[in-house]
């Protein structure tokens, strides 16, 4: 059941939790766990992504914890969380409390605009290595492209579009299902890649 | 005692709005926490969502900023178990059941059809988070950048992220 110690876990998920400044942080875990180490495939991430996004609750926890449950378990997704949650916790209490005596200037605003912009960067990226790595067929591809125009351009509620796109895609989906259905009929490295 | 509660309670219920990434809550949290309540003025608020993004960790951790500026280190952790507890606990619920039910040709299909909506909401995601920080030709220049850096899998992301953040930072001040 578990594919890595939980002790090499906490260390990784401790590290990506750290190295995750500026937003976007789903592609971090994507970079650590599937492209580097290896420890996830593309299409197991996708999923985890997915349930992420889909279940309430901030999705960079709820990724931790999908992550962290497939990797070691329950006490995977427990340590999991914690590893991502804490450090930053503590880290941010304390600079709350510089904030609050007036630490922080203009300084700080100007770096963060820099920062975002790369973020950008990097998202982008690992956007199109996650959709050349799982998405194919045509219905799968409507979909996508819908739920990215009403979220995105078209700014429309998130949970109406999940509601209503997830509804749309199971109909699809359900009526012709591909001949090969079966769930381990994932993509290979190579195809990853 | 009974602002602490209802402290706890706010953030309980906003955590359940957060669907598909921590952004669409932040109107709906600042309108609680300012307008409402007054735990927090506009620009601490918006200074505290900064502060979330230049620090490790999910950015609702501005939860525990919030929490902290209302009632210190005691509010601080009610706002943050309450942001992230239930919510978690769901996720391993879910987590759990889904491996075992993910062998069923409902669950197979209901996988397949979800990953493509999760797909658009990552690309929306993109989207987004681009229109709130690409706002001229430099922030346009960082990103793109970036994203050749990282493409050439030979420089680890935060250290792409970090030089052309500084990068940014040097030529605009």
């Amino acid at each position: 059941m578990r594919r890595v110690s939980l002790l090499r876990l906490i260390a990784v998920f401790t590290w990506t939790g750290f190295s995750s400044i500026g937003g976007g942080r789903s592609a971090y875990f994507h970079e650590a766990l599937v492209r580097r180490r290896g420890w996830i495939r593309n299409d197991e991430f996708v999923q985890d992504f997915t349930l992420s996004q889909v279940l309430p609750g901030p999705n960079f926890s709820n990724l931790a914890v999908a992550l962290g449950y497939r990797l070691a378990g329950l006490a995977g997704g427990v340590w999991g969380l914690l590893a991502i949650v804490l450090p930053g916790a503590v880290i941010l209490v304390g600079a709350t409390t510089l904030y609050l005596h007036g630490a922080f200037g203009g300084s700080a605003t100007l770096l963060i605009r820099g920062l975002s912009a790369a973020v950008v960067g990097l998202v982008c990226m690992t956007t199109l290595r996650i959709v050349r790595g799982s998405l194919r067929g045509g219905r799968g591809i409507l979909v996508a492209v819908v739920t990215f125009l009403a979220v995105g351009p078209l700014r429309l509620s998130t949970v109406g579009v999940v509601l209503v796109m997830a509804a749309v895609s199971l109909a699809l989906h359900w009526a012709a299902p591909p001949p090969s259905a079966s769930p381990a009929g994932s993509p290979s490295p190579e195809e990853i890649c | 005692m009974a602002d602490l509660a209802l402290l706890t309670w706010t953030f309980l219920w906003l955590s359940l709005l957060c669907v598909g990434g921590g952004l669409g809550v932040i109107p709906e949290m600042e309108r609680q926490s300012v307008t409402i309540h007054g735990w927090l003025t506009a620009r601490e608020f918006v200074d505290g969502y900064t502060l979330t993004q230049l620090t490790p960790g999910p950015n609702m951790l501005i939860a525990v900023f919030v929490g902290y500026r209302a009632h210190g280190a005691l509010g601080a952790l009610l706002a943050g178990l309450a942001m992230f507890l239930p919510t978690s606990v769901l996720a391993m619920v879910i987590s759990h059941h889904w491996q075992q039910w993910r062998t069923r040709r409902w669950a197979a299909i209901a996988e397949r059809a979800l990953i493509p909506v999760g797909i658009g909401l990552m690309a929306g995601g993109v989207y987004t988070l681009a229109r709130i920080a690409i706002h001229d030709a430099l922030t346009l220049a960082l990103a793109v950048l970036t994203a050749l850096a990282v493409a050439t899998d030979r420089v680890p992301p935060v250290l792409a992220v970090l030089a052309a953040g500084t990068l940014g930072w040097l030529l605009t001040r």
